[in-house]
C-alpha cells in the first residue's frame, strides 16, 4: 500500500466490526431480521480482512476469495429471508425465543 | 495524505453505522444504516486497491441484498417494539462478551507478521501493469474455475430454495400466457369499421369488448 | 488441468439441473420420477467415484484420493437411503415436490466437494453449498410451524458458525499467506510460523466445524432441528452431512494443521468428553424419539472425536469405521421411526412403540438390532465402531478418554435398552399402518448390515486403513 494506512488499521476496523456483529446477535436475540443483518456485517468484516491481507501480501487470492464470500453472503441472505417469511406466515411473528413448541 | 483522511473518516462512519444497525429501534433505519456501512466499506476496499470488489460490493449489497432486506421488513407486519423487549436485559452480557472478544482479537492481531516464507507461498501474486479487474478476471476464469462454478451452483440452490419456500400458486394469481399472446391474429383483435361523419360512437355500436373473466387457473404441482 | 477428477460432482450437479428442467416442464406430479432419477444419479456418481483415478486437480484446490473416495461413497449411501425413506413419507405429508431430490442432489454435491477440499476456499464453498441445501430441506414442510422453526433455528446458528469459520480462514490466510492445504502443511512444519493469530484462526475453523457435526458445546440446534424437520430430512441430517463435516474436520486437522497437534488436541479432547457425557445423560429424560436420536447422535460424534483426538492413522481409521457403521445404523433406525404411523399420522413418542413385538415382530426385531448396536453390544456393528476408536485411544496413550468412553456407553445403553424393553415387555397397543416396501427394504438391508458386520469387517477396515494412511502421507 502506498499510504501510511497499514494493515494493522484494517485489521482493527475489521475486528471491531466482527465484535459489533456478534454483539448485535446477542443483543437482538428475538429479532431475526437484525440477526440476519448482523451476519451480513460479520461477512463484511471477513471481507475487509481478506482484502487487507491480499493487499499486504501482494497476493490476489484474498480478493478472489472475498468475491466468493460476497456471492455466498447474497445467497445466504436470500434463503434466510425466505425462511423468515414462511416462519412469519405460519406464526404471525418473527420472535424466535418465546416459542415453546420445542423445548428441553 | 488524502487516503489517510479518507480511511479514518470512512472507518469511523462504517463502525458508527454498524453500531446503529444493531441498536436502532426501527428496522427500516437498520437497513438504511446497513447500506451506509456497505458504502463506507467499499471506500475502504478502494483505498486497499481492490477496485473491482468495491464496486461489486455497492452493486450486489446495496442494489440487491439491502433492498431485499427492506422488502421483507416492509412486507411483514411485525410489532418491532415487542421484539426489543429483551434488549436491556441482554445488554450487560452482550457488552461483556463483545469487550472480551475485542481485547483478545487486538491482542492477537497486534502480533501480525508474515510467516517466514509467505512471499514464496503466494499462489497468485498481483501482476504489475494490469488493472485490478482484469487481473481478477484472469484468475477467476482460469485457476479458480472450479470454485467459480461451485459458486454458481450455490446461487442456483439459493434460487430454488427461495422459490420452493415462498412461491404459492393462488387461484387468483394471473399468469402471462405467452402462447395465447403469440397465437393472436390480426383478425381476432382488430376490426375495421367505417364511421360516418358526425355520428357518435354509441350510435354505431362500437364499444370496448367486455373484458373476459380469466379462467380459473388449475392448481398444479405447486399447490398445497 | 485434470478436470476429470471432479467428474462425480459434475455429473451430480448436471443430473440435478436435468431433473429441475424436467420437473418444471412437466406439469404433473413428478416427485417419484425425479426421486428415481436422483437415485440413479447417486448410483452413477458412486460408480464414477470408484472408477476415476486419484490425484490433485484444479490448481491444487481439489484432491481425489482413497480418503475422499471412501467418504464420498458413504455420503452417497446415506443420501440415497434417506431419499428412499422420503418416497412415501413425503407423499403422505403433502411435501412430495420434485425440488426435494434436486436440493438433496445439490447438497450432496456440496458434501462431496467438502470431502475433496484441499484448499480453505474449496472447504468454505463446499460447506456453504451443503448448508444452503440443508436449510431449505429442514424448512421443506413450509406450512408446518415446527418445520419452519427448525429451518430458522438451523439457519441462524449455522450462519453464525459459518461466519466464525470464515473469520478463522481469513486469519489463517493472513498469517500464513496461503490457503492451500499442502502449502500450509509445509509452512507449519517450522515452529516459529505458528503465530498466535494462526492458532486463533485454527480455533475459529475448529469451532465452525464442531458446529456442523453438532459436538458439545455447539450442539444446541440439534434436538430442535431433528424434532422439527420432516423425518426423512432428519434421517438425511443424521447421516450424510455428519460424514461430510467429519471428513472435513479430519482432513483439515490432519493435513494442514497436523503439525500443530498440541494446539488443537486439548480442545478436541474437551469437546469429545463433553459430547459423550451430554449425549448419554440428556437423552435419558426424552420422550420424543427424534429428540432422543438427536442426543444419541451428539454422543456418537463424541465417540468418533476420540479417534481424531488421538491424532494417529489408527485413530483416523477408527473414526472412519465408526462413521461407516453409524451411517447404516442411523438410516435403519430412522426407517423404523418413519414406519411408526397410525391412520396416516406419523408418531414420534417413544411410548408409541409399546408392545411392538406382538403387533409387528419384524419391525421390532430390526429396531432392537439397531438399539443394541447403538448401545455397543457385541457382536453388532456398533460394537466394532467403538472398539476401533477405543483401541486407538489406548494405543495413543489417551487412557482417560477410552475409560470415559466406556463409562458413558454403559450409561447411554440405558435408554437404548429401555426402548427394547418397551417393545418386548409392555402391553401392545393398536398396530401401526402397514409398512411401505421402501421402508422394509431400507430397514432390512441396514439391519442385515448391522447384524452381520462381524462376519465381513475386513474390506471396511481395509478401506478405512487405506484412507487413513493417505491423510498422514
Amino acid at each position: 500500500m502506498a499510504t501510511e494506512v497499514g494493515l494493522g488499521h484494517y485489521l482493527v476496523v475489521s475486528a471491531i466490526l466482527l465484535v459489533l456483529a456478534i454483539f448485535g446477535i446477542f443483543l437482538n436475540r428475538k429479532n431475526v431480521i437484525i440477526i440476519l443483518m448482523s451476519i451480513e456485517l460479520m461477512l463484511l468484516a471477513v471481507n475487509l480482512n481478506l482484502v487487507a491481507f491480499s493487499a499486504a501480501l501482494g497476493d490476489l487470492v484474498g480478493q478472489v476469495f472475498a468475491m466468493f464470500v460476497l456471492t455466498v453472503a447474497a445467497a445466504e441472505a436470500a434463503i434466510g429471508l425466505a425462511i423468515v417469511v414462511i416462519y412469519f406466515r405460519n406464526r404471525g411473528s418473527i420472535q424466535v425465543e418465546d416459542v415453546n413448541l420445542m423445548k428441553g | 495524505m488524502i487516503a489517510n483522511i479518507a480511511f479514518y473518516v470512512c472507518s469511523i462512519i462504517l463502525l458508527a453505522s454498524a453500531a446503529l444497525v444493531v441498536s436502532s429501534r426501527n428496522p427500516v433505519h437498520s437497513v438504511l444504516f446497513l447500506i451506509l456501512s456497505f458504502f463506507n466499506a467499499a471506500v475502504l476496499f478502494l483505498i486497499a486497491g481492490a477496485e473491482f470488489l468495491a464496486l461489486i460490493l455497492v452493486i450486489v449489497y446495496v442494489g440487491a441484498v439491502a433492498v431485499l432486506f427492506l422488502f421483507v421488513v416492509m412486507m411483514l407486519d411485525i410489532d418491532f417494539a415487542e421484539l426489543r423487549s429483551g434488549f436491556q436485559r441482554y445488554l450487560p452480557v452482550g457488552a461483556t462478551v463483545g469487550a472480551v472478544l475485542f481485547v483478545e482479537l487486538v491482542f492477537v492481531l497486534g502480533g501480525w507478521e508474515f510467516a517466514p516464507q509467505a512471499p514464496v507461498l503466494r499462489f497468485s501474486p498481483a501482476p504489475a501493469n494490469v488493472s485490478n479487474t482484469a487481473a481478477l478476471g484472469r484468475l477467476l476464469y482460469t485457476d479458480y474455475i472450479f470454485l467459480f462454478q461451485a459458486a454458481g451452483i450455490l446461487l442456483l440452490v439459493a434460487m430454488i430454495g427461495a422459490i420452493v419456500l415462498t412461491l404459492r400458486d393462488r387461484k387468483t394469481s394471473r399468469h402471462q400466457s405467452i402462447r395465447a399472446q403469440t397465437d393472436r391474429t390480426v383478425a381476432e383483435t382488430l376490426e375495421l369499421v367505417t364511421v360516418t361523419v358526425g355520428a357518435g360512437v354509441k350510435e354505431i355500436g362500437i364499444l370496448r369488448p367486455k373484458p373476459v373473466d380469466p379462467e380459473p387457473v388449475e392448481e398444479v404441482h405447486h399447490g398445497n | 488441468m485434470n478436470w476429470v477428477l471432479a467428474l462425480p460432482e459434475i455429473v451430480l450437479s448436471l443430473v440435478a439441473m436435468v431433473i429441475l428442467i424436467f420437473g418444471v416442464l412437466r406439469q404433473d406430479d413428478s416427485f417419484f420420477l425425479s426421486s428415481m432419477f436422483a437415485l440413479g444419479g447417486f448410483l452413477l456418481a458412486a460408480l464414477l467415484v470408484l472408477t476415476t483415478g486419484s490425484g490433485i486437480g484444479y490448481h491444487g484446490q481439489f484432491v481425489a484420493d482413497a480418503f475422499s473416495s471412501l467418504v464420498k461413497i458413504l455420503i452417497l449411501a446415506g443420501a440415497g437411503l434417506s431419499l428412499i425413506l422420503s418416497l412415501d413419507y413425503n407423499r403422505h405429508n403433502h411435501i412430495a415436490r420434485f425440488e426435494f431430490p434436486v436440493l438433496m442432489l445439490l447438497s450432496v454435491t456440496g458434501m462431496m466437494v467438502m470431502a475433496s477440499a484441499s484448499n480453505l476456499m474449496t472447504l468454505y464453498l463446499g460447506l456453504e453449498l451443503q448448508s444452503l441445501g440443508l436449510y431449505v430441506l429442514a424448512a421443506f414442510a413450509r406450512d408446518d410451524l415446527r418445520s419452519s422453526e427448525a429451518g430458522l433455528k438451523y439457519f441462524v446458528l449455522s450462519a453464525l458458525a459459518s461466519g466464525l469459520l470464515l473469520y478463522g480462514v481469513s486469519l489463517v490466510y493472513g498469517f500464513s499467506g496461503t490457503m492451500d492445504f499442502a502449502a500450509l502443511a509445509r509452512t507449519l512444519t517450522i515452529p516459529q510460523s505458528a503465530s498466535p493469530g494462526l492458532i486463533v484462526g485454527i480455533v475459529f475453523v475448529l469451532v465452525g466445524l464442531a458446529f456442523k457435526i453438532s459436538a458439545v458445546p455447539f450442539h444446541m440446534w440439534t434436538p430442535d432441528v431433528y424434532e422439527g424437520a420432516p423425518t426423512p430430512v432428519t434421517a438425511f441430517f443424521s447421516t450424510a452431512p455428519k460424514v461430510a463435516a467429519f471428513a472435513l474436520l479430519l482432513r483439515t486437522m490432519a493435513t494442514p494443521f497436523g503439525h500443530q497437534l498440541i494446539a488443537w488436541q486439548t480442545l478436541i479432547i474437551i469437546v469429545s468428553v463433553a459430547s459423550m457425557i451430554l449425549g448419554a445423560l440428556a437423552a435419558i429424560g426424552q420422550s420424543n424419539i427424534k429428540r432422543l436420536m438427536a442426543y444419541s447422535s451428539i454422543g456418537h460424534m463424541g465417540y468418533a472425536l476420540i479417534g481424531l483426538a488421538v491424532g494417529t492413522p489408527e485413530g483416523v481409521r477408527g473414526v472412519l469405521i465408526y462413521l461407516i457403521v453409524y451411517v447404516f445404523m442411523s438410516a435403519g433406525t430412522f426407517a423404523c421411526i418413519i414406519a411408526m404411523q397410525r391412520r396416516g399420522r406419523p408418531l414420534e413418542l417413544i411410548t408409541d412403540l409399546n408392545g411392538l413385538s406382538a403387533t409387528d415382530p419384524a419391525l421390532a426385531l430390526a429396531m432392537a438390532i439397531f438399539m443394541f448396536s447403538m448401545a455397543g453390544v457385541p457382536p453388532l456393528a456398533g460394537f466394532f465402531g467403538k472398539l476401533y476408536v477405543f483401541l486407538a485411544a489406548v494405543q495413543g496413550g489417551l487412557w482417560t478418554l477410552a475409560v470415559i468412553g466406556v463409562l458413558t456407553s454403559v450409561v447411554g445403553s440405558y435408554y437404548y435398552l429401555r426402548i427394547v424393553k418397551l417393545m418386548y415387555f409392555d402391553a401392545p397397543e393398536e398396530p401401526f399402518d402397514p409398512r411401505p416396501t421402501a421402508l422394509s427394504f431400507v430397514a432390512g438391508a441396514t439391519g442385515l448390515f448391522t447384524a452381520f458386520f462381524f462376519v465381513f469387517p475386513a474390506p471396511f477396515v481395509g478401506a478405512a486403513q487405506a484412507a487413513a494412511k493417505v491423510l498422514f502421507g
